[in-house]
Formats: C-alpha cells, sequence, structure tokens
C-alpha cells in the first residue's frame, strides 16, 4: 500500500460524463502536499477529464456532469455553498497549449492579483510580478521587455509565463496539462527543473503522455485506462515492479 | 517514364484533369468580366449624369442696395428684409440688363432668373451691411430651364411652342452670355441647399443632416443592444431549446425585407406609442430594428472567432465568467464587431422603404436641428427627386447618388481603417 504525506487532494468514487458517456469510472486517489504527482495513460483514457475536475474547470463544459465527492485542503469542492473564484485561485492550471493573453508580459503576470486584489498599489503589484517571473525563471529573459507582448515569447517562454501567471496568486495546487507537449526537448528541460523547484512550496499533478518525464520528474504516479484508475504507487514501483498486467504493458511499450 | 502502374494511370487521367481545370478557371474569369462590365457601366451612368449634377449655371446681376426698400425697418432683421422688397430690386436688375420693356417682355425676362434669389440677396446684405446703398455685382442662379438651354437641353431648332422657353428668352440668354455674365460654377446650394420645388434650388443637405441624425440614432440604439444580446447568447446563454428558437429567429429577422421594419416601426412607435412621423428618432430606430440581426450575428461571430484558449487562461487564474468575457473575451472581438456594425449601419444608410412607412418622405423645406425634428434621409431625397420631371433633378438625382456613394465607401473604409487599428493577434 502506498505511504502517503500530508494529503491536500482526496477524491472518492468520482466519476464524469459527457452527456451519456462515462469519462471517468469511480476513481478514488489521494494526493500529497507539495510533490509531484504524475497522472499518465494512452490518450483518450480520461487524465484532462479528471484533472480538470480538481478546479472545475470542466463547469465550462456543458454536457458535462460530475459524481461523487472532491476534497482539496478538507473541503468538498462541489458543495452547493463553493463559488469556483476562490476555487481557481488556489487551484492553478497550467494548459497543455500555452495560453498567455495577447497583452504585455507584465499585465500576463499581474492580471490574477489584480483581480483578485491581492495588491493595493502599484509597486506592490512589480514586486509580485517580479517574484512570480523570477520563480518561473523566465525573469532574466524579460526584464528589459515587459511592455512588449506575451504572445512575441518563443513557445518554451510562453509557457514558463503560463506558469508565473498561475504562481502569481500564490495557488496551493498547480495543475500542468501536458505542459510540455508542445515544446522542444530544450524547453522541456527547463520546465521539469522549474517543476521540481516549485515542488517545494506548491502540490503539482502533472499529466503527460511522455513516461520519461513521467518517470523524471513525479514522485507519485497513477496509470489511467479508459477512465479507470488502474495503477497509483510511487513512480519508481509504477516503473520497476508494476502489479497490474495493463501498466507494465503500457509501460514497456506494448500498447499506447 | 511512368513506371509504376499507379504513375501510368495518373498520367492518362491528367489530361482530363487539366481540361476541367481549365475551364474551370475559364467560367471564373468570364465571371468576373461580367461583374466588371456591369460595374463600370453602372459608374460610367452615375458619373456622366451625376458630374455636371454638381455644377449650375449663375448670371451676374448689378444691383441697387438701397437701404429703404431692401431693409424697411432698419433693424437688418430676418423680418425687416423678408418684408422688404429684394425681389423686385432682383427683377428690376434683370430688366435693366435685359433692357425689356412691354408687359410680355418683362414677364419672360423675370422668368430667367431663379425664384429663390431674394434669400440669397438677403444673405449677402446680412453678411455685407456696410454694402447698403450702393451698386454691386451679386451673383443669382439661373432658373433650371435657363440652365437647361445652357446645356444644350433647349435646343433653338425646336418649334417655340414644344419648348420651354420663348425665343425672347433665349435672345435675352444669349445676350446675357456675350456680356460674359453667366457663369458655370460648382454649385452651391446643390451642398447647402434643402429641399425645394425648385430644381435650381434644390439641395442635400437637409437630407445628410438628416442621415446622419437617424444613423446616429440607429447606431446608439443598435450597437449596445447588439454587442450585449451576442455576448450573452455566445458566453452566457444555457443551450437549450429557447435560445435554440431566439437564435433562428435572429438569423431569419436578418433577411425579413426591410419595409417590414418599417410596418412594425409605424405600428409600434407610431400607432402605440404615439411618437411623431418624419423624425429621424424613429428612422433610426426603426434602422436598429432592422440592423440588430446584422450586429448580433456578425458580433457572435467575432466572439466564436476568440480562442478558447483565452477564455481558460483566464478561468484557470480565478476570473469569474463575467471578467474572463469582459476583459478578454469582448476587447479581442471588438474590431469584428464593429466592422459587422459599420457594414450594418452602410445598409441603414441606403435604406429607403422603412423610413418611407413612417412618413420620412414628407417635404420638408428646414433643415432638422435634433432627432426630434421632422427630416427626411438621403436615400429618400433621392427618390423623390427621381420623381420629378425636371430635366436639372435627374442630374442632381445622379449627383445625390454618388454623394451616397462617397458615404458609404467612406463608413466601409472607416471599417477597415478601424479593423486593421483594433486587431491583435493570439
Ligand atoms: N468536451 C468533451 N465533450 C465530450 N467528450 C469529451 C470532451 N472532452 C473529452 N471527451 C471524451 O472524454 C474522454 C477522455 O478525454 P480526455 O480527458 O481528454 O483524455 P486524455 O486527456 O487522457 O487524452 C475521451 O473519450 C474524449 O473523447
Ligand atoms: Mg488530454
Amino acid at each position: 500500500m502506498l505511504e502517503l504525506g500530508e494529503v491536500i487532494v482526496n477524491c472518492a468514487d468520482v466519476s464524469v460524463f459527457y452527456g451519456d458517456t462515462r469519462a471517468i469510472n469511480n476513481i478514488s486517489i489521494d494526493i500529497e502536499k507539495q510533490s509531484i504527482t504524475a497522472f499518465i495513460g494512452p490518450s483518450g483514457c480520461g487524465k484532462s477529464t479528471f484533472l480538470r475536475t480538481i478546479n472545475r474547470m470542466n463547469d465550462t463544459i456543458d454536457s458535462c456532469r460530475i459524481e461523487g465527492r472532491v476534497k482539496v485542503d478538507g473541503e468538498d469542492i462541489y458543495a452547493p455553498s463553493v463559488d469556483v473564484v476562490p476555487l481557481r485561485a488556489k487551484v492553478g492550471m497550467v494548459f497543455q497549449k500555452p495560453n498567455p493573453f495577447p497583452k504585455s508580459i507584465y499585465e500576463n503576470v499581474a492580471y490574477g492579483p489584480k483581480i483578485h486584489g491581492l495588491s493595493n498599489n502599484k509597486n506592490h503589484l512589480d514586486e509580485i510580478v517580479e517574484k512570480a517571473l523570477t520563480r518561473a525563471g523566465l525573469w532574466a529573459e524579460v526584464k528589459d521587455r515587459l511592455h512588449d507582448s506575451g504572445t512575441g515569447l518563443s513557445g518554451g517562454q510562453q509557457q514558463r509565463l503560463c506558469i508565473a501567471r498561475t504562481i502569481a496568486v500564490e495557488p496551493q495546487i498547480i495543475l500542468m496539462d501536458e505542459p510540455c507537449s508542445a515544446l522542444d526537448p530544450i524547453a522541456t528541460s527547463k520546465i521539469e527543473a522549474l517543476m521540481s523547484e516549485l515542488s517545494a512550496e506548491y502540490t503539482i499533478i502533472i499529466v503527460t503522455h511522455s513516461m520519461q518525464q513521467a518517470a523524471r520528474v513525479s514522485k507519485r504516479t497513477a496509470f489511467f485506462h479508459l477512465g479507470d484508475l488502474i495503477e497509483y504507487d510511487s513512480t519508481d514501483t509504477i516503473f520497476t515492479n508494476p502489479k497490474e498486467q495493463k501498466t507494465e504493458d503500457y509501460i514497456t511499450g506494448r500498447f499506447g | 517514364m511512368p513506371s509504376t502502374k499507379t504513375e501510368q494511370m495518373v498520367m492518362a487521367s491528367l489530361k482530363a484533369r487539366h481540361r476541367k481545370e481549365q475551364s474551370f478557371k475559364l467560367l471564373g474569369i468570364a465571371a468576373i468580366i461580367m461583374a466588371l462590365f456591369f460595374l463600370v457601366t453602372l459608374m460610367t451612368s452615375i458619373l456622366s449624369k451625376g458630374l455636371p449634377g454638381f455644377f449650375q449655371y449663375y448670371v451676374t446681376l448689378e444691383v441697387e442696395l438701397e437701404r429703404e426698400r431692401l431693409d424697411p425697418a432698419g433693424d437688418l432683421s430676418d423680418q425687416s428684409l423678408f418684408d422688404g422688397q429684394a425681389k423686385k430690386i432682383i427683377q428690376e436688375a434683370v430688366l435693366a440688363k435685359t433692357g425689356a420693356k412691354k408687359r410680355n417682355e418683362k414677364k419672360a425676362a423675370r422668368k430667367l432668373v431663379s425664384n429663390g434669389s431674394d434669400l440669397r440677396l438677403i444673405s449677402f446684405v446680412q453678411a455685407n451691411p456696410e454694402l447698403l446703398n450702393s451698386r454691386q455685382s451679386v451673383k443669382f442662379a439661373l432658373d433650371d430651364d435657363a440652365d437647361s438651354y445652357f446645356r444644350g437641353f433647349v435646343k433653338k431648332q425646336t418649334p417655340e411652342k414644344q419648348r420651354r422657353l420663348s425665343d425672347l428668352q433665349i435672345a435675352y440668354l444669349d445676350q446675357m452670355q456675350a456680356d460674359g455674365l453667366v457663369s458655370y460654377e460648382i454649385s452651391d446650394y446643390l451642398f447647402f441647399g434643402s429641399a425645394s420645388r425648385n430644381a435650381e434650388m434644390a439641395g442635400i443637405k437637409g437630407a445628410a443632416i438628416g442621415s446622419l441624425l437617424t444613423l446616429v440614432v440607429c447606431f446608439v440604439i443598435a450597437f449596445p443592444i447588439g454587442v450585449a444580446t451576442a455576448v450573452y447568447l455566445e458566453e452566457f446563454a444555457p443551450k437549450n431549446k429557447i435560445t435554440e428558437l431566439i437564435e433562428i429567429n435572429i438569423n431569419n429577422l436578418a433577411a425579413v425585407p426591410s419595409v417590414v421594419f418599417g410596418i412594425l416601426g409605424l405600428a409600434i412607435f407610431i400607432n402605440i406609442f404615439g411618437m411623431p412621423r418624419s423624425i429621424p428618432l424613429v428612422g433610426g430606430m426603426v434602422l436598429a430594428l432592422m440592423t440588430l440581426p446584422t450586429i448580433i450575428i456578425s458580433s457572435r461571430a467575432a466572439i466564436k472567432a476568440v480562442p478558447p484558449s483565452i477564455r481558460d487562461g483566464a478561468l484557470g487564474v480565478g476570473a469569474s465568467k463575467v471578467q474572463a468575457t469582459m476583459h478578454h473575451v469582448v476587447p479581442l472581438a471588438i474590431p469584428g464587431m464593429l466592422t459587422g456594425t459599420i457594414i450594418g449601419m452602410a445598409q441603414a444608410l441606403g435604406e429607403t422603404a422603412p423610413l418611407l412607412m413612417i412618413g420620412m418622405v414628407a417635404f420638408i423645406v428646414d433643415i432638422p436641428g435634433g432627432v426630434t425634428d421632422p427630416g427626411t434621409v438621403l436615400p429618400v431625397q433621392i427618390f423623390m427627386w427621381a420623381d420629378f420631371a425636371e430635366r436639372m433633378f435627374i442630374q442632381k438625382t445622379s449627383s445625390a447618388i454618388i454623394i451616397l456613394l462617397l458615404f458609404l465607401i467612406v463608413m466601409n473604409g472607416g471599417a477597415i481603417w478601424l479593423r486593421k487599428k483594433l486587431e491583435r493577434r493570439w
């Protein structure tokens, strides 16, 4: 049985439906605080769908319906009284395709703090922006052109800008949905290094189709298949000594 | 040489394919040539008729600006000048110039100068009061029949009974021209005149201002409502039977003949709400109804074109739905929305039928000073002029069409400029 430290996300019997089709089947999983957990599995198995239940991004899809219970920090996030705004400030998200706003680099990072009222004066906001960009490893590259468009950066820089945008609001959890799939190997390794650094402060859940990436960065790995959680264990165990036949088939490349 | 079987088969079918491509290309070129031909014909016809309409013939007369006769009350007020004998003084100047003595001669001579010349003399006096009690050369418009004579539409060879000018009048005109008094100049009446039954005095100013006021009302009503509707339907409305029905209706409304909106306006704004007829306010409201579907449809397309990843990005950092929409989606969609709006407005600018229904076809001499003053609009003015028999109205109609086209070109140019200026790439 998997030994976890302090648990921050607790899912029990979660099922997700798109209309009448079930995309996630009764998944129960606990996520450890301040570590990196990877979701792997063949494409279409429901990794993104499950990830998006943790910050309720699935709410934006009309046909999507969720059963079961998801707790973040002990609070049921699907309770009727919960507002998604503070939830998403607490559970940030980085998307597959870098999606900076078509605004300046500064405004990209400042947007979250601004709408949440995290800063009431310009100097403080400047500090927040600088700190977020520094932690995202982007400050040195962009400090002289903060007011240039964020969309003018390279793909890897854009993705780090999106990470800076996310951490500027000081979330506890960062969800990353295949953050490197649109990037070249050098940009990818930068983001991976960044994730390891960030995991000291943040809980990171990363969806990846690259098993090497999961093996490199994550402490725990969950293997999904056709909407089921097949196996969840420490990354070492999953890659060296999986208990399930399906997991072994997948990581040895027999399907996927 | 083709080696594989596939290659051979491809080569065999290649000729037929090329032939098809060729004929398709020719068909397209033929269609474009046809379209260009019609366009050129239209433009030549309008320009050849309309450009002369921008000019008209004037005659310079020496008038005696006697103060007692022009300004009996002596205060240069409108009332005093209207009570004065401006008309008489001009007629005397004409008679003096032509040397008409007998009654029928005088009658013939008087008809040569435009009926509205007294107004021109009055404004001349108001602008130059220091010239009172002196003899001045002042330019007056010729009557439209005289104008037609100089343009060559009235011919001497035609028997006197069959033309609108008598031999005597023609003789007078020839004499004036020989004396160098007749000039062909840009028509100030066309630009600064208002509706008039006298062709030489008729102008588009009133109608142009009416069009402007109507469009302002139309924009102020249609743009916010249209954009708000589009934003609601795209971003907030649940997708159900009711919104589906609304969508279908909006799409169908875009294809409803414009006259129907006029009838609607007549029934609701005028008959039920009791608003006055013929005013730009009601005209603008009717045109707003007509333009709304266009604005809504194009605004929705503009919103749809904003990549969903931008919304996700905003929602992902905890923006509420309204914030994501207002901070990110709408600003990115604005150029598209404005383009659609301007195109809708350009359509509204050219609309006649719905405005006829609400009485904007009335003969209104005064220039509207606000949206609640009776007025008309350019296309309706064109429609009315086209109905008049006088030769000069034909030219003025074409001139007004050119001006309307210029308005449209300016508006479309504005739309393109706005789009280029506001467009941002993502
Ligand atoms: N918006 C949607 N509407 C309907 N079905 C969807 C939607 N998004 C994903 N699905 C379906 O849900 C399943 C899981 O998809 P997803 O979570 O994107 O998989 P993964 O991220 O593992 O590739 C797939 O079968 C997919 O077709
Ligand atoms: Mg996915």
